[in-house]
């Protein structure tokens, strides 16, 4: 499904990236972990593909075609899904505006039906309660006023609107409390299902005990430096990251 | 005829359209003829003043023009100004290249105690009010066009709302057909709003066909106590057009004038407004914004005077600049010694959307009085990068995240317009200039 061969990604003439393998079956969850400046945002953006992310070297594909070359919403339209880590405040812009467009863009380029303003709503009050949202959310502005947490709930009700293939989870986890952790956890796993693949990327082990992942990967100096089950996390947790950042630099 | 040189102006008939103005009494005639040896004098205000210091009018005074009388008036119908209506059934009053067209105008329903007339019929009282001074004075080399505009105007509209008349809404709908030879139109309105009436006056400039032509435009208006004015403005002349215009509105006790300003068309525009708030508990309420592109140069002014205490000035402008196109926004705020309890506020916004954009805002506060309320705030910043690239790993395509996001900045001034149909009218123009948007 996703296949990441040697990638070495530059920001501002510095390259973040060194190498970065990495391959996703499809269906499957897998949590990237590693500590700060270590590349996992890095990471989240060039396979969204963001301005200014430069791909040197290596690929990125995804269901066999090469994604680097895409623009991000040709990306999205091929399913494609970037939660963001700070999701934008965008004021004037409202919610349901802003979805509507964006999913009757996906559904166009799926050679779907658009969706008429009844359906968009049927749909979107469907997704809403089952992430326990207020619908008020829809009439405002994209993400202006919010709380971190019902940023980080937007972007999971976004997500189950545009109903990615892929979805890459930005540190999701990082500003939530106990009770809006489980509530995105909850989210994301009424998303999990065998023609969705989730990436989840995060510093910390805590969201992985309500999202079980398949697998964990180290990332540590711009590089995958180890792979393991579930119990990878929780040695992580315990040992923190010294000995593989230590590793990575020689 | 030529206006290249202060010399070359001898060339202007000072007359030109005195026959317009048919029963003109002596004392406007002297009037008129000083004011052209004024132009005659000074010319073309230079970038040397102040108060046009971010625009050159050098383009323009290079270019020669012919009076409005010369031009021909190809034939236009109803049919062809439909796209221009406020409303298909609004009141309306329309010109040609400068002309009054009483058969594309529509002023048969006209309210009792309202007239909407062209220049010639303007009486005594109307002619005294179009020809006085701008509401707030400036030094007088820089209003050189409006002493150019009083010798040679020929056409324009006279609204007069008599005691407690409302009229709701008019339009004034200047149109241009540019000919092969530039023409210049210089057009002179009036509103007068008398004690307690009420009004919604929307002003149109448009451009059927291409080519060179200068409207020269000045709107005096009045708003008597206790009067309410609701007053709009599209500036969507031809591309190649010259658009210079001086809006001088006095405003008497808890006299309220509301205005919205749309620029843009022509490649080298200038629109001034002067407010005074002459009397007591006056209120002013001015938004405005300037959508320009390719090499458009395009320049909003504005002097706020507050000259008695207890008066309320708003300035809400926004400019969204593509191409190598440039805005500028001046604001100026004057609160006279005796003006307590003045309340001002400004605020300028422009939006880059390119490397070669450009903008110039320079905000002016000129503080006499020491119980006031003023503010004033002016940002210049690009599209936002993150916001951009959000909605696209949305799905949203590059050109439709570019209008969503300019849409957001705009459309809070538009969506703030109170009259339905002139908020329809400017949304519409709005969408119309972005679906334009090809970059140039």
């Amino acid at each position: 499904m996703l296949k990441i061969e040697d990638l070495h990604v530059e920001v501002d003439n510095r390259e973040i990236l060194h190498g970065l393998d990495l391959e996703i079956p499809k269906g499957e969850v897998h949590a990237v972990m590693g500590p700060n400046g270590s590349g996992k945002s890095t990471l989240a953006y060039a396979l969204a593909g963001r301005d200014g992310y430069a791909i040197t070297r290596g690929r990125i594909l995804y269901q066999g075609r090469d994604l680097t070359a895409m623009a991000p919403e040709e990306r999205a339209r091929e399913g494609v899904f970037l939660a963001f880590q700070y999701p934008v405040e965008i004021p004037g812009v409202v919610n349901a505006n802003f979805l509507k467009s964006a999913i009757n863009a996906v559904r166009r380029h799926r050679g779907e039906a658009e969706l008429d303003a009844i359906e968009f709503l049927k749909l979107a009050r469907q997704r809403l309660k089952l992430l326990n949202m207020d619908e008020a959310l829809l009439s405002r502005p994209i993400n202006v006023g919010f709380s971190g947490g019902e940023k980080k709930r937007n972007e999971i009700f976004q997500m189950s609107m545009l109903d990615p293939r892929l979805a890459v989870l930005d540190e999701t986890d990082s500003g939530l409390d106990i009770d809006a952790l489980k509530i995105v956890a909850e989210g994301v796993n009424s998303l999990r299902g065998p023609d969705r693949t989730i990436l989840l990327v995060t510093h910390y082990q805590r969201l992985l005990d309500y999202v079980v992942p398949d697998q964990v990967h180290v990332l540590a100096g711009g590089r995958i430096v180890k792979s393991g089950g579930k119990e990878l996390a929780l040695e992580l947790e315990a040992k923190g990251y010294a000995d593989f950042v230590k590793a990575a630099a020689a | 005829m030529n206006v290249n040189t202060p010399h070359k102006a001898s060339d202007f008939r000072p007359s030109a359209g005195r026959e317009h103005l048919g029963k003109s009494p002596a004392w406007l005639d002297g009037v008129r003829e000083a004011a052209m040896e004024r132009f005659r004098e000074d010319g073309f205000p230079s970038p040397k003043l102040e108060s046009w210091k971010f625009t050159n009018l050098s383009p323009l005074a290079r270019t020669t023009f012919r009076s409005a009388e010369a031009t021909k008036g190809r034939k236009i119908t109803r049919v062809d100004l439909e796209p221009y209506r406020l409303t298909p059934d609004c009141h309306l009053i329309v010109f040609v290249n400068g002309r009054f067209r009483p058969d594309l105008s529509a002023l048969d329903h006209v309210p009792d105690g309202t007239r909407v007339v062209d220049l010639v019929a303007a009486g005594e009282d109307d002619l005294q009010a179009l020809i006085a001074p701008p509401a707030v004075a400036v030094e007088p080399r820089a209003r050189t066009l409006f002493d150019l505009n009083t010798a040679c105007m020929g056409g324009g509209a006279v609204v007069h709302l008599g005691r407690g008349a409302i009229l709701d809404p008019v339009q004034l709908l200047f149109v241009a057909l540019p000919e092969a030879e530039p023409a210049a139109f210089h057009l002179r309105n009036l509103i007068r709003a008398e004690a307690g009436s009420s009004a919604t006056v929307l002003e149109s400039y448009v451009c059927l066909g291409e080519g060179t032509y200068w409207t020269n435009a000045v709107t005096q208006i009045d708003v008597a106590p206790n009067a309410v004015l609701r007053h709009y403005k599209l500036q969507a002349e031809g591309s190649a057009a010259f658009h210079v215009a001086e809006t001088s509105v006095r405003l008497d006790h808890q006299a309220a004038y509301r205005m919205f300003a749309a620029s843009l068309g022509s490649q080298l525009g200038r629109n001034e407004v002067d407010v005074d708030l002459a009397a007591t508990e006056a209120v002013a309420r001015l938004a405005g914004t300037t959508l320009a592109r390719g090499a458009q140069h395009l320049d909003t002014t504005v002097r706020i005077e507050h000259s008695m205490p207890r008066g309320t000035s708003g300035q809400e402008f926004k400019n969204v600049v593509d191409g190598r196109a440039h805005a500028v926004f001046q604001g100026r705020v004057r609160v006279a010694p005796d003006a307590q309890k003045s309340d001002a506020q400004q605020i300028s916004r422009s939006l880059l959307l390119s490397k070669t954009a450009a903008a110039d805002t320079k905000p002016e506060l000129e503080i006499l009085a020491d119980d006031v309320k003023c503010s004033h705030g002016a940002t210049i910043g690009d599209l936002d990068e993150e916001a951009f690239f959000y909605l696209r790993t949305r799905g949203v395509g590059e050109a439709e995240a570019r209008s969503v996001l300019i849409d957001a900045f705009i459309g809070e001034l538009i969506e703030h317009i109170t009259v339905d149909s002139a908020r329809t009218y400017f949304r519409r123009a709005f969408d119309h200039w972005l679906a334009d948007g090809g970059r140039p």
